[in-house]
C-alpha cells in the first residue's frame, strides 16, 4: 500500500479557477433548510431510486450459514504463505513474527502460531513449492498470502494454487508484491503494477486487495508495510467454507513418535509405529469413534484424544494483571517444529529446553571427560547385547570363534524389567527422574527440577516416547487432579455425593481413554481407589445407586450413569429403583449369580421384538376408577392450572393469556393451597407477565421488527441453536462434554494415532504440512463416485477413458482410473473415449465416497518437471453408488445367406441359438439402410435366424445389430502417499502403457494385420453391352441405341481451298501487323515492370535488414536482463542458503 | 472387536434397530448366538424376510447367514429405495417390517414407493392406522413431510391377512435438530375403529364405549369408523380401535387395541381407551412407541443440540441408546425435565447431532 502522506492542497492564486472562486465568494450563501436538495425532481427516478437501493440491498444478502466454529475461544486463523520459490515467503513469516512477538526466527519450521490480539491468534505456514502441499494447504488455510514476484510476474504454481483453491473452496486470498525494488524506472514500475493487478483481479474477483513490499532491510521487509499488512489481517472476516464446516481437522504443529524403542529396534524400524499429533481442532467438532485421514499418508484410527492446556492462550483479564512491564516485550508464540519457545506442553509432563552442557550444538560450553560420555550414551543407536553380538571378542586369543550372543537373553532381559521396556531405553538417570514424578509429582518444585530435557533440544536422531498416561484431561489440571488424588485417599469413607461423582467421572475417563495393557496406570488406579477396582464396576454404581434411591425418591437416578456406562441389562436398569426400594441393601456380594439366572426369565418378554407397549390388566385396571379418570384432567386443554401443580400456564395464545391469569388469580384465591405451591405460582404468574409485557414492548415500541424477513428469521434461528448449543452443556464437566459432543474448535489436543506407517516418521519434513483431516462415517466406505466433470481449458491435453488420473477430492488425494460418459437423451449414460473439448461430461470412478457437491480438481501428474498446466480437470461430486450404469455401443454385424422376398436368413451374427433367442424382437438394419427385426432362430447353422425387413435385401449387405454393453470402472485406488517418501516430490503412480513402455524401453507389440499397407484394387472391366440386332429391330426410336462411329474422312470445310482478294490478303496483312505491334508493346511492358520490381524488392531488402538489427539488439537487452537476474538469484542463493535449495 | 468398523451382538434381540444403525452408519454388524439355545435355533421367517426386504432396498448390501442360522453378517450398501414390492410373511404384521424402514426411507437415494403385504394389524406391533396417524407425523417433526404417506389400500387381520399397505416417503438431505420440551395440555382425540369381515356395527360400539370414558375430557373427540368391504377387507375377520391424542405443541400419543375371540367390542374399546388415558399419563413430548425413532432421528441431525422430553426410556430404549453409541459414537444427556418437581418422572434428552447428510442422494 501505498503509505507515503499525501500532498497538501494549494488552491490556486490565479487563472480560471481562482477567477472562478472570487466569483462564487461574491454570491450569499442560502441558508436553511433547502427542501429541493432532498426532494425528487421527478416521480420516475424517485421509483428508480428506490428500486436501485433494495436491488442494492440485496447484495449484501449471502446465504445464511452456521459457523461452527465458537466466536469465545475460537483456533487461531491459518495464514498460508504462498509462492514460487526465491519469492520471499520466508521473509515474510519472519517480518510477520517479528511484528507480533518481537522475536526474530533465524529459522522456521512448520506452523509457527502467535496471539495478535484480544480475540485471535495466528498461525503461520509456509507452504512450499510441492503440488502435494500447495493441496493440502489449500484445504486448510482461512487465509492466503499469495507472493508474486513484481519484477517477474505470475508463474504457473501461482495459477495451479488458485485453481486448486476454487475447487475446494475458496479461502480469502491477499495478493503481495514483492521484488518491486528491482524495477528501477517509475513507470515500469507503474505499468508493472498496473497489469499484475489486472490480472489479478480477474483470477480472484474485481477489488482483490494487493499489497506491494518495497525492498528487504535487514532480511525483514520495511516495518511499515508488514504493520499495514498485519493491520489488514488483524480485522479480516472470515465466512465459513462448507466444506470445512462439516469436517473436523486440526493442522499438526506437533508430532511425536510413541512406539516402543525396542519394538523398533527389534523390526529395524519397520514396524508401524504409534504417533500423537498435536494441534488445535477446527471446524467441527472432533469425535472419537470415527478415522481421520491424514493426505500423503492414508486414513488411520484415533486412539486416544487428549485436551491439552492451550500452548498459545489469548489473553484474558487474569493474564493481562499479572503481566509484568519486563515481559511485555516477550509475547506468546508457538512454533514447536521450529523448536522456539523451550517450553513444550505434554499430556502429563511440560518439558524445558534448557540448553545446558549435556545438549548438542552447544560448542561454546567446554565439555569435560564426562560430558562427553553421557553425550556419547545419548546417542547409543544399539543395546549392549547388539554392540557384544556384532564385536568380536575372543575369550582367549587362541580360540577360533568369537563370543555370541544367544537370541533368548533377550527375552528375558525385557521380561526382567517392564517398565524399562515400555518407557524407554535410554540412560537410567533420566527414568528415574521420570520415576520420580510419577511418585511425588504433587510438588511443583519437585517436578520443575526434574522434569527431563526437552527431547528435541538434545539433538537426538530418535524422538523420546512417552507412553505413560494419566486418566486426565488437560496439562493445566494435573494440580488439580493431583489433589484430588490425594484426598480421594482419606475421603473413600465418607461417599458424599460430590466425591462420588468425581471419582465416576474419572472411571468414565479410565474407560474411554486408557490403554488396556498399561500395568502402571492400573496400579496407580489401585492405589486411590482400592474398593472399587475389587469389585466389578456395576457392582459400583449399584451401591452408590442404592444409596441414592434409599434416601430420595427415584428421580435421583442417573441414567447417563446406567445407561452408558453400568452392565446392567435394559430390564436391570428400569427394574433397579423397585429392587432398591423393596430388597434395600440387601443384596451381598455373590449377587452375580442370582442376576444372570434373571436374564433368561425375562428373555420370555424380550422374546418378541415388538415395539408395541405391553400393557398389563393391573395397570389398565386402575383407570377403571373415577378417582384416577379425574386425576389427569389437568393434562387437557379443558382441564385447570390447579389440577396439574405448577405447569398451568405453559399453553395459550397470546389472545387468551389475560383471562388465563385472571382465571389463575381466582384459583388461587379459591383453593387454599400449600404455602409453597402458591409461591411457584407467584413466580410463574410473574414469569408470564414479564413474558406478556416483553410482547407488547415489541409491538408497541418497534412494530418493524416483529415481522422479520426471511434472512433476519434465517439468521436469528442459527444464532438461537447456536446460543442452545453452548448452554446444554455449559454444567457438565470437561470430559463427560467431549464424550457427549466431542472435542470443540479451538480446544489444542493429542491425537493418538495407531499403525501408522514407519515411513512418516523416518521420513519426517517439517516443510511438508500434516493435516489430520477427520471423516465423516460415509466416507471411510468405498464406492463408484460419480462427478460432473470438465477438462481444463489450460490443460492441453484431452483425457482418455482409463488413463488413470490423480484426484483432489476431500481431504483425499488419490489415483483412480475414471470413464469418462454422457447422458445420452436421458436413457442411458453411454461411455465416452476421451472428454469433450469446451464442455462437461460425467466421469466415474472407484474410490472413497465424498459427499454429492463436494468439488475437486484432478491432476495427470503432480510432478515438478511437468511441463505445462498440470491442473487437467476440475468439477463437483454428484452421485455415490455401489455400481456404476454406463454402456458402450456394440455393433454385432451378420450376412444374409438366403433372401426371400422381405425375408432373409443371416447368419455370422451370433453363435448359438440362444444368443439369437435373447435377441429376438431387436432392431437390425442393413448398411444401405432397410430397417428390420430378428424373428427367430434357426436350427440349422448355429446362430443363424430368420429376420424380416422393410424391403427386400441384397446379398451382398452387411446387417447389424446395434447393441449396449455395460462396463464398469476398474476398482483402482491408490492413494498418493507423499508424506512418506524421503523425496516427497517424487511421487509416481500408475503409469500409462506407453510411459512404461517408453521408461522400460519396450517397443509397441506391431500386430501384422493392423499395419498400413497399400491398398491395391484391381481395375475393374465392364464389358461392352450389346444388343441383340433384333431386338434393337424391335425397340422404338427413342430407345434405340445411338452408335456414331468417328468421322474418318475430312470434312468440306476442311479439304476446300481459299483464295483471297488482294482487299482480302491486304486486311489480314494489316490485321497480323497490328498484332505483332501490341505484342511487343506488351513485351516491353512487362520487361519494364520487372525492372522496377527488382528495384523496389531491394529497397525492401534494406528496410528489413535495418529492422532486424534492431530486433537483434533488443534481444541481446534482453538477454543481458536475464543473465543479470539470474546471477542475481544465484548470489541471493548463496546468501539463503539451504531453503532455496531444497524448494 | 476383531476389525475395523464391525460391530458385534449377540442374540435376537434388537435385531431391526442394530441393522437400521448398521444400514445408516455404513458400519458392518455381525450379530451371533441368535437363538442358539432354542429349541428351534436361528432366524425366524420373519427376521429373514425382513434381511430380504433390506437387501431389496439397498445396493450392494452384503447378508451372510451362517448355516444353521444363528449369525448374521451384514455389510451395508446404499439405500437405493424406488418403487418396490415385498409380501410379508403372516408371522408378523406390516409393521414389523414398516419400523425400520421409517427410519431409512428419508435417506434413500430415489423416494420410497413400497407397497407391502400381509397383515396389517396385530397385537405386537404398530398398527398400519397408527403409523399413518402418529409415526408419520413424527417425522414431520424433523423436516420430513411432503409426499409422505401410508395408503391403506387393503386391511388384512390375522391369521390369514391379506392386507395392502403403500409406503411413499421423500428423500431429504439433512433431518431438522429438534428442539421439543414443551409437552403440551391434549387438545384433540382421533380415532379409526374398523372391521372387516364383521358386523360393521362392530366399529359403531367401540365408537360408543370408547366415547363413554373419553368425553368427560375433551369436546374435540372424532373416532372413525372405517369399514372395509369385499376384496379390500382381506382374508379374516377382525376389528381394532385405534386412538390418538394430541397436545397444544402437538405431542402425539397412542394406543391400540384389537379384537381377542369371545371378547365384546366394548371391551375392546375400554381397553384401547384406557391404554390411551395411561399414556397420557405417563406425559412427555413423545410416546413410549416412538421413543426410538426420536431419539434416532435426534442423533442423525446437524451438528447442533437436540433436546426432547419424554417418560423414562423403556428397554428397547435403553438398548438402543447404547446401541447408537457403538455405532454412531454419539451419547445422550440424560437429566431429570424438572428437577425441583419430585412427582415429575420426565426425562429430557439431549444430544449433539452426528450432522448425517444423505450421502446417497442424487445431486442433480
Amino acid at each position: 500500500m501505498d503509505d507515503r502522506p499525501h500532498k497538501a492542497h494549494r488552491p490556486a492564486h490565479s487563472g480560471a479557477k481562482a477567477e472562478k472562486k472570487d466569483k462564487g465568494k461574491g454570491k450569499e450563501k442560502q441558508h436553511g433548510f433547502n427542501e429541493k436538495a432532498f426532494a425528487p425532481k421527478s416521480g420516475r427516478r424517485a421509483d428508480r431510486q428506490g428500486r436501485r437501493n433494495v436491488e442494492r440491498d440485496q447484495t449484501r444478502l449471502h446465504v445464511p450459514l452456521v459457523n461452527r466454529t465458537p466466536d469465545s475461544e475460537p483456533p487461531p486463523v491459518i495464514i498460508a504463505i504462498v509462492g514460487p520459490p526465491g519469492v520471499g515467503k520466508t521473509t515474510l513469516l519472519k517480518s510477520l513474527v517479528r511484528r507480533y512477538t518481537k522475536q526474530t526466527l533465524n529459522e522456521v519450521k512448520g506452523p509457527v502460531t502467535v496471539v495478535s490480539g484480544k480475540k485471535r491468534r495466528l498461525t503461520f505456514i509456509e507452504c512450499n513449492n510441492d503440488l502435494n502441499s500447495m493441496i493440502d494447504i489449500g484445504k486448510i488455510a482461512d487465509l492466503v498470502l499469495l507472493m508474486i514476484d513484481g519484477s517477474f510476474g505470475f508463474e504457473m504454481e501461482t495459477f495451479e494454487f488458485l485453481n486448486v483453491l476454487q475447487s475446494h473452496g475458496f479461502p480469502k486470498v491477499i495478493g503481495i508484491l514483492t521484488h518491486l525494488d528491482l524495477i528501477k524506472k517509475a513507470a515500469t514500475l507503474k505499468d508493472t503494477k498496473k497489469a499484475l493487478k489486472k490480472r489479478f483481479w480477474t483470477e480472484i474477483y474485481q477489488g482483490a486487495k494487493l499489497f506491494y513490499l518495497s525492498g528487504v532491510l535487514n532480511g525483514r521487509y520495511p516495518d511499515t508495510e508488514i504493520m499495514n499488512l498485519s493491520r489488514f489481517v488483524s480485522v479480516m472476516k472470515f465466512r465459513p467454507l462448507v466444506f470445512r464446516n462439516a469436517h473436523p481437522y486440526l493442522l499438526a504443529d506437533r508430532i511425536e513418535d510413541l512406539t516402543p524403542r525396542e519394538e523398533v529396534r527389534l523390526s529395524k524400524g519397520k514396524c508401524d509405529r504409534t504417533v500423537t499429533v498435536y494441534g488445535y481442532v477446527r471446524g467441527t467438532n472432533l469425535r472419537m469413534g470415527s478415522k481421520v485421514h491424514i493426505p500423503g499418508v492414508g486414513d488411520l484410527d484415533m486412539k486416544s484424544v487428549t485436551i491439552l492446556g492451550d500452548p498459545c492462550p489469548l489473553p484474558d483479564a487474569d493474564s493481562e494483571k499479572r503481566r509484568k512491564l519486563s515481559e511485555k516485550k516477550k509475547l506468546l508464540i508457538h512454533a514447536p517444529m521450529s523448536d522456539i519457545g523451550g517450553v513444550m506442553y505434554d499430556k502429563d509432563a511440560v518439558w524445558i529446553n534448557v540448553p545446558g552442557s549435556f545438549t548438542r550444538g552447544n560448542a561454546d560450553v567446554p565439555q569435560g571427560e564426562g560430558e562427553q560420555m553421557v553425550m556419547d550414551l545419548q546417542d547409543a543407536g544399539a543395546t549392549l547385547e547388539d554392540g557384544v553380538a556384532q564385536s568380536h571378542i575372543r575369550l582367549f586369543g587362541s580360540s577360533s570363534k568369537h563370543l555370541t550372543v544367544q537370541a533368548p537373553a533377550d527375552d528375558s532381559g525385557s521380561d526382567e524389567d517392564g517398565d524399562l521396556d515400555r518407557d524407554d531405553d535410554e540412560s537410567g538417570d533420566e527414568a528415574e527422574d521420570e520415576s520420580g514424578i510419577d511418585s511425588d509429582d504433587a510438588s511443583e518444585d519437585d517436578a520443575d527440577e526434574d522434569t527431563a530435557p526437552h527431547p528435541h533440544s538434545t539433538g537426538r536422531s530418535s524422538r523420546r516416547d512417552v507412553t505413560r498416561t494419566l486418566p486426565i484431561a488437560s496439562t493445566s489440571k494435573i494440580q488439580r487432579a493431583d489433589v484430588e488424588y490425594a484426598e480421594s485417599d482419606s475421603d473413600l469413607g465418607d461417599d458424599d455425593e460430590d466425591g462420588d461423582m468425581g471419582r465416576r467421572f474419572r472411571m468414565e475417563d479410565g474407560d474411554a481413554l486408557d490403554i488396556p495393557s498399561d500395568d502402571d496406570e492400573m496400579d496407580e488406579g489401585m492405589e486411590d481407589g482400592e474398593e472399587e477396582e475389587n469389585a466389578p464396576r456395576w457392582k459400583v454404581n449399584l451401591a452408590a445407586k442404592a444409596q441414592a434411591a434409599s434416601s430420595t425418591s427415584r428421580r435421583q437416578k442417573d441414567w447417563m450413569k446406567l445407561i452408558y456406562s453400568s452392565e446392567l441389562t435394559p430390564e436391570e436398569v428400569l427394574r433397579g429403583k423397585e429392587e432398591n426400594l423393596t430388597e434395600a441393601d440387601g443384596e451381598d456380594d455373590d449377587d452375580e449369580f442370582f442376576r444372570f439366572k434373571k436374564v433368561p426369565r425375562n428373555e420370555v418378554d424380550a422374546e418378541v421384538d415388538c415395539s408395541k407397549h405391553a400393557w398389563k390388566e393391573e395397570d389398565l385396571k386402575q383407570w377403571e376408577e373415577d378417582e384416577m379418570l379425574e386425576s389427569i384432567r389437568g393434562l387437557f386443554i379443558t382441564g385447570t392450572a390447579a389440577e396439574n401443580g405448577g405447569e398451568g400456564y405453559e399453553d395459550g395464545d397470546a389472545g387468551g393469556d389475560f383471562e388465563d391469569l385472571e382465571a389463575g388469580g381466582d384459583d388461587q384465591a379459591q383453593i387454599s393451597e400449600p404455602f409453597k405451591a402458591e409461591s411457584t405460582r407467584a413466580t410463574a404468574l410473574a414469569k408470564k407477565k414479564e413474558e406478556l409485557k416483553r410482547k407488547f414492548d415489541e409491538q408497541y415500541d418497534d412494530p418493524e421488527s416483529s415481522k422479520a424477513d426471511f434472512y433476519t428469521e434465517k439468521k436469528d434461528e442459527i444464532s438461537r441453536q447456536l446460543q442452545l448449543n453452548i448452554e446444554e452443556f455449559k454444567d457438565v464437566s470437561l470430559e463427560a462434554r467431549a464424550l457427549v459432543e466431542g472435542y470443540r474448535p479451538g480446544t489444542y489436543v493429542r491425537i493418538e494415532l495407531v499403525d501408522v506407517p514407519c515411513e512418516m516418521i523416518e521420513h519426517f519434513d517439517p516443510a511438508y504440512p500434516i493435516i489430520v483431516g477427520g471423516l465423516l462415517p460415509a466416507e471411510e466406505r468405498f464406492g463408484y463416485v460419480q462427478v460432473r466433470i470438465k477438462r481444463h481449458r489450460w490443460y492441453v491435453k484431452t483425457l482418455k477413458t482409463n488413463d488413470p488420473l490423480i484426484f483432489s477430492l476431500g481431504w483425499r488425494r488419490f489415483q483412480s482410473v475414471p470413464i469418462y460418459s454422457l447422458d445420452d437423451h436421458s436413457i442411458r449414460m453411454r461411455m465416452l473415449k476421451y472428454t469433450p473439448e469446451h464442455m462437461h461430461c460425467y466421469a466415474t470412478f472407484y474410490g472413497p465416497v465424498s459427499l454429492p457437491n463436494t468439488g475437486f480438481c484432478a491432476f495427470n501428474s503432480l510432478a515438478a518437471d511437468t511441463p505445462g498446466f498440470r491442473v487437467s480437470a476440475t468439477g463437483v461430486v454428484l452421485d455415490i453408488d455401489r455400481s456404476a450404469k454406463i454402456v458402450k455401443k456394440i455393433k454385432l454385424t451378420g450376412v444374409p445367406y438366403k433372401i426371400f422376398k422381405n425375408t432373409a436368413f443371416v447368419r455370422d451374427m451370433f453363435s448359438t441359438a440362444l444368443e439369437v433367442a435373447k435377441f429376438e424382437g431387436a432392431n437390425i438394419r442393413t448398411v444401405s439402410g432397410i430397417r428390420g427385426q430378428v424373428k427367430k432362430g434357426l436350427s440349422k447353422p448355429d446362430g443363424a435366424f430368420r429376420a424380416t425387413f422393410e424391403d427386400k435385401v441384397l446379398k451382398s449387405d452387411i446387417i447389424f445389430l446395434r447393441a449396449w454393453y455395460s462396463i464398469q470402472p476398474r476398482k483402482f485406488y491408490n492413494p498418493v502417499t507423499s508424506l512418506l517418501l524421503s523425496d516427497k516430490s517424487k511421487w509416481t503412480g500408475m503409469r500409462l502403457t506407453g510411459q512404461v513402455r517408453r521408461d522400460e524401453g519396450i517397443k509397441t507389440p506391431l500386430n501384422v494385420n493392423s499395419t498400413y499397407k497399400r491398398i491395391e484394387r484391381p481395375q475393374r472391366r465392364f464389358n461392352p453391352l450389346i444388343i441383340p440386332k433384333k431386338l434393337q429391330a424391335a425397340l422404338p426410336y427413342a430407345s434405340k441405341p445411338r452408335v456414331m462411329k468417328p468421322q474418318r474422312q475430312q470434312t468440306y470445310l476442311q479439304k476446300r481451298a481459299v483464295v483471297m482478294e488482294p482487299e482480302e490478303r491486304k486486311a489480314v496483312a494489316l490485321l497480323q501487323q497490328i498484332r505483332a505491334l501490341r505484342k511487343d508493346q506488351v513485351a516491353r511492358r512487362k520487361e519494364k515492370k520487372s525492372e522496377k520490381n527488382a528495384v523496389h524488392k531491394k529497397k525492401v531488402e534494406k528496410e528489413e535488414e535495418r529492422k532486424n538489427d534492431k530486433v537483434k539488439e533488443r534481444k541481446k537487452e534482453v538477454m543481458r536482463a536475464t543473465g543479470r537476474k539470474s546471477k542475481r538469484e544465484a548470489e541471493a542463493e548463496e546468501g539463503r542458503g539451504a531453503k532455496r535449495r531444497k524448494t | 472387536m476383531a476389525q475395523a468398523g464391525l460391530v458385534q451382538y449377540s442374540g435376537h434381540q434388537h435385531l431391526r434397530l442394530r441393522l437400521v444403525l448398521s444400514l445408516l452408519s455404513g458400519k458392518a454388524v455381525r450379530i451371533d448366538k441368535i437363538r442358539s439355545e432354542d429349541k428351534n435355533p436361528g432366524l425366524r421367517d420373519f427376521e429373514i424376510s425382513l434381511l430380504r426386504l433390506l437387501e431389496k432396498i439397498t445396493n450392494g448390501t452384503i447378508i451372510e447367514i451362517s448355516v444353521t442360522g444363528t449369525a448374521v453378517l451384514l455389510k451395508p450398501g446404499i439405500i437405493s429405495g424406488g418403487p418396490l414390492t415385498h409380501d410379508c410373511p403372516l408371522s408378523r404384521s406390516i409393521g414389523y417390517f414398516l419400523e425400520p424402514l421409517v427410519a431409512l426411507a428419508p435417506f434413500a437415494k430415489k423416494p420410497f414407493q413400497l407397497t407391502l403385504r400381509g397383515i396389517t394389524t396385530d397385537e405386537h406391533d404398530l398398527s398400519v392406522d397408527l403409523f399413518r396417524t402418529v409415526t408419520l407425523p413424527h417425522l414431520q417433526l424433523f423436516g420430513i413431510s411432503d409426499g409422505l404417506e401410508l395408503r391403506i389400500k387393503k386391511r388384512g387381520a390375522p391369521p390369514a391377512g391379506g392386507g395392502e399397505v403403500q409406503f411413499l416417503c421423500p428423500i431429504v438431505k439433512q433431518v431438522k435438530t429438534l428442539n421439543f420440551v414443551e409437552p403440551g395440555k391434549i387438545k384433540r382425540i382421533r380415532g379409526v375403529a374398523h372391521a372387516v369381515r364383521v358386523n360393521p356395527q362392530f366399529s359403531n360400539r367401540m365408537i360408543e364405549a370408547s366415547r363413554s370414558v373419553l368425553n368427560r375430557y375433551i369436546p374435540d373427540i372424532y373416532l372413525y369408523s372405517d369399514v372395509y368391504k369385499g376384496e379390500e377387507s382381506g382374508k379374516s375377520p377382525g376389528y381394532a380401535l385405534s386412538l390418538l391424542a394430541e397436545s397444544t405443541t402437538s405431542a402425539l400419543h397412542c394406543s391400540e387395541a384389537i379384537s381377542q375371540p369371545g371378547v365384546a367390542p366394548e371391551d375392546i374399546a375400554l381397553q384401547a381407551t384406557r391404554a390411551l388415558l395411561a399414556e397420557i399419563d405417563q406425559g412427555g413430548c413423545v410416546d413410549r412407541q416412538h421413543q426410538t425413532l426420536v431419539l434416532l432421528m435426534m442423533v442423525l441431525g446437524s451438528e447442533d443440540v437436540g433436546r426432547c422430553r419424554m417418560g423414562e426410556p423403556t428397554p428397547r430404549t435403553i438398548q438402543f441408546l447404547r446401541d447408537v453409541r457403538s455405532f454412531f459414537g454419539t451419547s445422550f444427556k440424560i437429566v431429570a425435565a424438572e428437577p425441583m418437581d419430585k412427582e415429575c418422572s420426565h426425562l429430557l434428552y439431549s444430544c449433539y447431532g452426528v450432522g448425517y447428510v444423505n450421502s446417497n442422494r442424487t445431486l442433480a
